[in-house]
């Protein structure tokens, strides 16, 4: 069941890259021959080292015209502090909700599976409660903005490593209906 | 109502102990010294023989009593004439036949069903004094045979140790066999599973309350982390705490009037004491930081618990009425699940080193810590029985968590519920 699951991620992770592959392999017409092959090349690397979520989340969420789901935000393990990309992602889900003050939004934090239940359930309103207090400094009322911990509950990814720890350890974005 | 069946008859105690001090056999800890014994299955009693009633009770007193580490079981297989005799008098009972088998105890006893109703009657000898140390009869139906055999279980360890042993107590633990987290209780070897929830929510983190009538748990049920308590006999289930984030981790003080938990109201993790109608009593921890999992001392003056206010999760000792606190672990980077044990020396928890957690157990003073497990995987959770002997815990070596059982030094490790499914976070009730 895991492994299933694992392989899919695999392919999806695969599919994004050779999007990206794809990508770069159409350049302007002034571009040399050289820096195509070193572009294949990286790419390829990349898809044999195995990709993290920070490659295929820049690049294949094109415009904000989607944001009925903002973007996760990531965490280092047993941190709540926001990263310099998660204060990127934020600004970008902050204009959103500005522009869609209607809208209304439960931030879910969200853990890996490793450490106590019960100090991941703290951990995760941690998370969420710092993404919401971030909002909230970038001019998001407060009002559009609940929280809730599921703490090691409700993984996105299933499986024991690394990679799929780090999927795990995120707050989502919610709009409530 | 559970133990309608139970007409436990105390029988026979007439020997004076006065004379047989001499004699007494003292045991320090578990798996320090073992006892030889000779345990013969039962034997029908004149009424219908029943293999089963006599081979579940031997199965579950063999299991009780090897999992206790008091004991060496001398071989069935060398066992002469007397196992197949009846009689359960000192005097009828051949000890010189056992005492050349090596047995120091011996347990004999019999059983008596008709149609439904089922009677054993269990005695525990002393081979090398030729006499007998305790008998009781219990009187129920077939179906109470599992109950019969861990409540003589716990008699034995009474009898030899001086402390009733926790075989007849339950654990609670979430199980997800139905596709959604739920709160289940089991006995103590994992047998006779019984679902007590249905939220098909996510169910958290159960603790017993100290009289063992009604079970915390957290439930995502109302779409908020409250925390719940539920009657066990009645099933009868209300919401304790509700408020707006974290209502979690509630652990019910030893006098059974306050409430520790986790509630994150003023945007923050942070552990405070309730009253039973879920009214603040007080704020317990104050600071940037996580605090959570509290766990009291038998005394009910203090608590520990898990924070992360001095940079990585670390346990803490609070008193309850000065607010003192001081921390308790000092090594490894993530110290969490705290369980103070009934005795209130020693409080067990978890601790992440390379990757993986392991269980461990440290002094209320800090020192004298121990590792009790391992690996490969993850021992998560201890909870001790309510004798301290034992520690059930999480681990998740072959894939899905499933309950383990040890005695507190970790030895004897037993697997309790099955691999299909995953269970976790068991809590082990107080004596019923």
């Amino acid at each position: 069941m895991k492994a299933i699951q694992f392989i899919k991620v695999s392919l999806v992770v695969l599919f994004l890259v050779s999007g990206m592959i794809g990508c770069s392999t159409t350049p302007p017409v002034s571009q040399d021959t050289v820096g195509q092959s070193d572009m294949s090349q990286q790419a390829d690397a990349k898809a044999a080292t195995g990709v993290t979520e920070d490659t295929m989340k820049e690049e294949t969420v094109p415009t904000h015209a989607h944001m009925a789901n903002m973007e996760n935000i990531y965490f280092d393990f047993d941190q709540f502090t926001l990263s310099a990309e998660a204060r990127k992602t934020l600004a970008d889900n902050a204009m959103y909700l500005k522009t869609n003050s209607g809208t209304k939004v439960v931030v879910e934090g969200h853990c890996d599976e490793r450490g106590s239940d019960e100090y991941n359930l703290a951990l995760g309103e941690s998370r969420a409660l710092a993404a919401k207090n971030y909002l909230v400094s970038l001019g998001v009322s407060a009002k559009q903005l609940s929280v809730i911990s599921y703490g090691e509950e409700k993984p996105a990814v299933m499986g024991a490593n690394e990679a799929a720890w780090a999927k795990n350890r995120r707050a989502e974005f919610k709009a409530v209906h | 109502m559970l133990l309608r069946w139970l007409v436990a008859v105390l029988l026979c105690l007439a020997l004076p102990h006065t004379v047989l001090a001499a004699t007494e056999i003292e045991i320090s800890s578990p798996g320090e010294q073992s006892i030889p014994l000779g345990l013969t299955k039962f034997l029908p009693d004149q009424g219908v023989r029943s293999d089963r009633i006599a081979d579940e009770f031997d199965e579950v007193l063999v299991a009780d009593l090897d999992l206790s580490g008091l004991f060496r079981f001398v071989d069935p297989q060398s066992f002469l004439d007397d196992a197949d005799r009846i009689g359960l008098f000192s005097t009828q009972v051949n000890f010189p036949q056992w005492r050349l088998l090596g047995a120091e105890t011996l347990i004999k006893g019999t059983y008596h069903l008709d149609g439904d109703n089922l009677v054993v009657e269990g005695r525990l000898f002393d081979v090398v004094n030729r006499r007998l140390l305790t008998g009781r009869r219990y009187v129920g139906q077939s179906k109470d045979v599992r109950r019969m055999a861990h409540a003589f279980a716990d008699l034995i360890l009474k009898e030899l140790t001086g402390e009733e042993g926790p075989f007849s107590s339950r654990i609670a633990y979430i199980s997800n066999q139905t596709g959604d987290k739920e709160l289940w209780l089991m006995d103590v070897d994992g047998k006779r599973p019984l679902r007590l929830t249905n939220h098909r929510s996510i169910v958290l983190n159960p603790d017993f309350s100290p009289r063992g009538k009604e079970i915390l748990f957290t439930s995502y049920r109302a779409n908020n982390p409250d925390l719940y308590r539920k009657e066990i006999y009645t099933g009868k289930e209300a919401k304790l705490s509700y408020k707006p984030g974290l209502n979690v981790a509630g652990r019910m003080s030893p006098d059974e009037r306050e409430v520790a938990l986790t509630l994150s109201k003023d945007g923050n993790p942070e552990i405070y004491l309730i009253s039973t109608s879920g009214r603040i009593r007080k704020r317990i921890t104050e600071n940037w930081g996580i605090d959570s999992d509290p766990s009291w001392s038998p005394d009910g003056e203090k608590i520990t618990f898990v924070s992360n206010r001095q940079g990585n999760p670390h346990l803490f000792i609070a008193d309850i009425f000065t607010g003192k606190t001081v921390r308790l672990t000092t090594r490894g980077k993530y110290n969490a699940t705290p369980a103070w044990g009934p005795k209130g020396d020693r409080i067990a928890f978890t601790r992440q080193e390379g990757g993986r957690f392991d269980i461990y157990t440290i002094k209320t003073d800090g020192t004298d810590e121990r590792r009790l497990t391992f690996g490969p995987g993850n021992s998560e959770h201890p909870r001790w029985s309510p004798d301290g002997r034992f520690i059930i815990y999480s681990w998740d070596k072959d894939g899905n968590r499933a309950i383990y059982v040890m005695r507190a030094d970790g030895t004897g490790s037993r697997r309790l519920t099955s691999l299909e499914s995953d269970s976790r976070h068991p809590a082990w009730s107080p004596r019923w």
